[in-house]
């Protein structure tokens, strides 16, 4: 069974790919076993439950609805790209201070949330916040520890540009 | 004097949380063995039928199959189970559930799998199936087993429950139902596994317990100890459903048929389908007070539906019968919890086996009864709660370390507040608030069995130490605390101990990661280990600095005198020491708590070493007209012995709170009907509410520095409070989990609250 394939060609986490890909393919299924970004994670498959979100152009979404080919000429972060060269996403840090991460298997996907909404927000409201990661399900910490690293990320950003 | 700790008592960075924000750390699905085959079962699609014929032709046909095994291709003993054996890994002649496997295809892609497994032909002959346990129960009921429906019964008696009930001032007399609940971990259950050059199967598997998945692997393939090797992958949570065998048993089986790399990867669906679930349970309870709120009696008759097979449900049933009382003294009890099997999804470990089910029954008796007597809900508590030198109803006494009190007083001046400032203050016309408490006990290790756990502590001859244990972290961080023991007990940093887990290949069997038991009792076995290797360092120092034992102690990487630190001498030093004198500096430690088996007649022993206690208190407001509860504050006090890293008793007890909230309030897993996450709701942020988490320490002398357990703990007293804070919001209790929408607007119509008001 010879299945259609298609080209794509997108950046992720700053380096450029090209690559074919079987037209059915999800974005979840090309970062993970095409590209071999496994720390984007699959928990449910039908978008219910946000271990698999990513960062496309800016906004977060859940891979696992998105086709491969939709990723085509798109922006993308996973959590593999947040660290940069000089160290750990404040977001990382914070989730590690702050003990937002109990089995980890959420954290990918709450990571890349948060990180779209501090992109796209300087001071988000807790309520913000909450909204942002209302789709991530954690089964372990019961978010508070969660939404606490993440408001520290926020307040940290703050203070040190008005300093 | 107040010991001072170095280690413990600090939360310190939790291990592999860097490589979990990174996303660098491996779960089982994301090991990638070269040219691996992937595997897929054909289930069961009749909750009960025989097997006339397994047709597997056409699957073999399907390209990209490479094999087909069914029950006959299994070369050891095909039954599995903890504590009970009775679930074959693939059915032989019957089907006893929809989650039963039949057939195992290995293909070279889920796809070619998944189109295989659907090409096995399976021809059954229908039985009449039995899924409620009560009807099970009764007589010329379908036999789900050979040996009956019944599977096991816990009593526990005490006293004379029917002479207290005459005497009593006030007696009453309830019935309480809880739904299955699905585990629903994020990460769905997976393993990988290959065969290495000395053909020892090696499999990594998402699982709390990776001693036992051996025993079974070994028992399944008819091989030696040695054949078999299982490494525990990062496990992505469990809470109780990944201490049985989900995968591993697949993965063995087509690693010893074929010999080339393997991985099965289970879909959300198949993990809802094919694992353990919360027991459901019906409760009938009478209990009795005298006139001043004293409990007298307790008689409980409890029927638990463990489902297909019994995984560990007798563990269940024991439990929950120990734990029938609460954390109160009560002087006569009759308690008989039966465990029951019928044709649905089998039931297993569910975080409080058994507990959360007694609490929801022993609370809200708690609240009728102050309510019978005018009594509020906290005085009754406290008239009742246990206290040290108190006995229990198996007869066990309490001697140290009973910190129910003082988690009723710590609670009290939130509840104070709450009632004061918060329960009459304006709202909504159509909402009404309520105040619940709930309070829980908790025994720490498995009931009235031996559960040791072993760890080996090595010091290198450079004097770096690495501990071995077979205690599998599952994302509750006893990684790290085994690390703060040994580092404590040695006077080094937490991150100079190099931790071995989970791994049959090089680590001794710490038992499950179950029943909140691994700070508790692999914790002292670490420390055991720790302190022996102490022990020989010490006896070396003693010769190096002229100095008696007793006046030394560690520091800093060092053995000191103690009352003239800049007299020291490194531990690297002594180490090598030792080594060049041909001394062992590797050290075996071993912990069993002290137990009593109980009675199987009358329940009398000693179940646990040691209790932890906690008490929930939570504000809820309830719309009358939709249902809708919304939790607003839980304050969650626990006596934890001692909390070795807060930020872990923390993040146990918020994580508690909401899956507590899911059991109180939407949470129902219905076999063949909850097929997906679609079907389920498991708390999101927005469902959970604030917690105010409250460590009380009231240190175990027995406990690794003190401290007991609370991981499961956490959840147990939340649906109670939030059950009696709907209850006293609209003067209408509801008496089955979960309280869903329908079953509250049932309340609020039954208390009048549902219509306009003028
Ligand atoms: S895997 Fe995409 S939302 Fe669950
Ligand atoms: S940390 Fe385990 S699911 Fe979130």
């Amino acid at each position: 069974m010879d299945k259609e394939s298609v080209r794509i060609e997108f950046t992720v986490n700053n380096k450029e790919v090209a690559l074919d890909i079987p037209a059915d393919a999800t974005a979840l299924h090309v970062l993970r076993e095409m590209l071999s970004l496994t720390g984007t994670k699959e928990g449910c498959g039908i978008g219910e439950c946000g271990a698999c979100t990513i960062v496309v152009d800016g906004k977060a979404v859940n891979s696992c609805l998105m086709l491969g080919a939709q990723l085509d000429g798109r922006m993308v972060t996973t959590v593999e790209g947040l660290a940069t060269e000089s160290g750990l996403h404040p977001l990382q840090e914070k989730f590690m201070e702050g003990h937002a991460v109990q089995c980890g298997f959420c954290t990918p996907g709450l990571l890349m949330s948060s990180h779209a909404l501090l992109e796209e927000k300087e001071n988000p409201t807790r309520a913000e916040i909450e909204k942002a990661i209302a789709g991530n399900i954690c089964r372990c910490t019961g978010y508070q520890q969660v939404i606490t690293s993440i408001e520290t990320a926020v307040s940290e950003r703050l203070d040190g540009e008005n300093r | 004097m107040e010991q001072q700790f170095r280690v413990v008592g600090n939360s310190v960075p939790r291990s592999c949380s860097k490589a979990k924000v990174t996303g660098e750390i491996k779960f089982a699905a994301d090991i990638k063995l070269d040219n691996s085959l992937v595997l897929k079962t054909k289930r069961s699609d009749q909750p009960h039928a025989l097997i006339r014929s397994i047709n597997v032709e056409k699957a073999l046909a399907v390209e990209g199959v490479r094999s087909v095994f069914t029950a006959r291709d299994i070369p050891g003993k095909n039954l599995l189970g903890i504590i009970n054996k009775d679930q074959p890994l693939l059915a032989e002649d019957r089907v006893r559930s929809l989650a039963d496997a039949v057939a195992l295809v290995v293909a070279d892609t889920e796809e070619a799998a998944e189109r295989g497994a659907a090409a096995v032909e399976v021809e059954y002959q229908e039985l009449e199936a039995v899924f409620d346990p009560v009807e099970a129960l009764k007589e010329g009921a379908v036999q789900v087993h050979e040996k009956g429906n019944l599977l096991s019964c816990r009593k526990v008696v005490k006293g004379d429950v029917e002479a207290a009930f005459t005497s009593a001032y006030s007696v009453i007399e309830k019935e309480y139902t809880t739904s299955s609940i699905e585990h629903n971990y994020i990460e769905p259950d997976a393993g990988a596994g290959y065969v290495d050059e000395n053909g020892c199967l090696v499999i990594y598997a998402s699982t709390q317990n990776p001693h036992y998945d051996h025993k079974e692997v070994v028992g399944l393939l008819g091989v030696a100890d040695d054949e078999v090797r299982i490494i525990q992958a990062t496990t992505g949570g469990g809470f109780g459903s990944k201490l049985d065998l989900n995968v591993q048993g697949f993965i063995g089986l087509a690693l010893y048929h074929l010999k080339c790399p393997v991985r099965y990867v289970y879909s959300r669906e198949e993990a809802y389908l094919a694992t353990a679930k919360r027991h459901p349970f019906v409760i009938r309870v009478k209990t009795a007070t005298d006139k001043d709120g004293r409990f007298i009696a307790l008689q409980m008759r409890a029927v638990c539906n463990t489902g297909a097979y019994g995984s560990y449900g007798m563990a269940v049933a024991s439990r929950s019968a120990v734990h029938a009382t609460g954390p109160y003294a009560i002087e006569n009890v009759d308690v008989d919890v039966k465990c029951v099997y019928t044709n649905q999804t089998f039931c297993g470990a569910m975080r409080g086996f058994g507990a959360p089910q007694m609490a929801l029954a022993h609370e809200s008796q708690m609240d009728l009864h102050a309510q019978a007597l005018g009594l509020d809900p906290l005085a009754i508590r406290r008239i009742n709660g246990l206290r040290a030198g108190q006995t229990s109803a198996t007869g066990q006494l309490l001697t140290a370390s009973v910190g129910f009190q003082d988690c009723l007083d710590a609670v009290a001046p939130y509840y104070e507040d709450a009632k004061e400032n918060w329960l009459s203050a304006p709202t909504d016309p159509f909402k009404r608030r309520g105040i619940g408490i709930g309070g829980m006990w908790y025994g720490i290790g498995n009931t009235g069995v031996q559960n040791p756990s072993t760890a080996r502590v090595e010091m290198s001859p450079e004097g770096k130490v690495t501990v071995f244990t077979g205690c599998a972290d599952i994302g509750q961080g006893s990684t790290t605390i085994l690390a703060q023991i040994t580092a404590e007990v040695l006077g080094l940093g937490h991150d100079d101990i190099t931790m071995v887990v989970g791994d049959t290949g090089c680590t001794t069997n710490a038992g499950a990661t179950s029943a909140s038991r691994q700070t508790y009792i692999s914790g002292n076995a670490v420390k055991d280990g720790a302190e022996k290797l102490a022990n020989v360092l010490l006896t070396e120092a003693v010769d190096r600095l002229r100095a008696p034992k007793n006046s030394l102690h560690f520091v800093d990487g060092h053995v000191a005198v103690s009352i003239a630190p800049e007299i020291r001498v490194s531990v690297a030093k002594l180490a090598k020491r030792i080594h060049d004198k041909g001394g062992t500096l590797s050290w075996q430690g071993f912990f069993d708590p002290e137990t009593v088996p109980l009675d199987p007649e009358t329940g009398e022993g000693v179940p646990y070493a040691t209790y932890a206690y906690a008490c929930h208190m939570a504000q809820v407001e309830v719309d009358v007209l939709t249902g809708e509860v919304d939790v607003k504050r839980i304050v969650a006090a626990h006596d934890v012995g001692h909390a070795l890293h807060p930020g872990n008793v923390v993040g146990q007890i918020c994580g508690g709170v909401a899956m507590g909230v899911g059991f109180a309030l939407m949470e129902e897993f219905e076999p063949g009907k909850t097929e997906s996450m679609k079907d389920y709701h498991v708390p999101t942020v927005s469902d959970v509410p604030e917690v105010v988490p409250i460590i009380i320490e009231s240190p175990e002398p027995s406990g690794p520095f003190g401290a007991k357990g609370v991981g499961e703990p956490a959840l147990i007293p939340t649906a109670p409070a939030i059950i009696n804070g709907i209850s006293s919001a609209l003067n209408k209790r509801i008496y089955d989990l979960p309280a869903n929408l329908e079953r509250v607007i049932e309340a609020s119509i039954q208390a009048g609250h549902f219509r306009v008001q003028e």
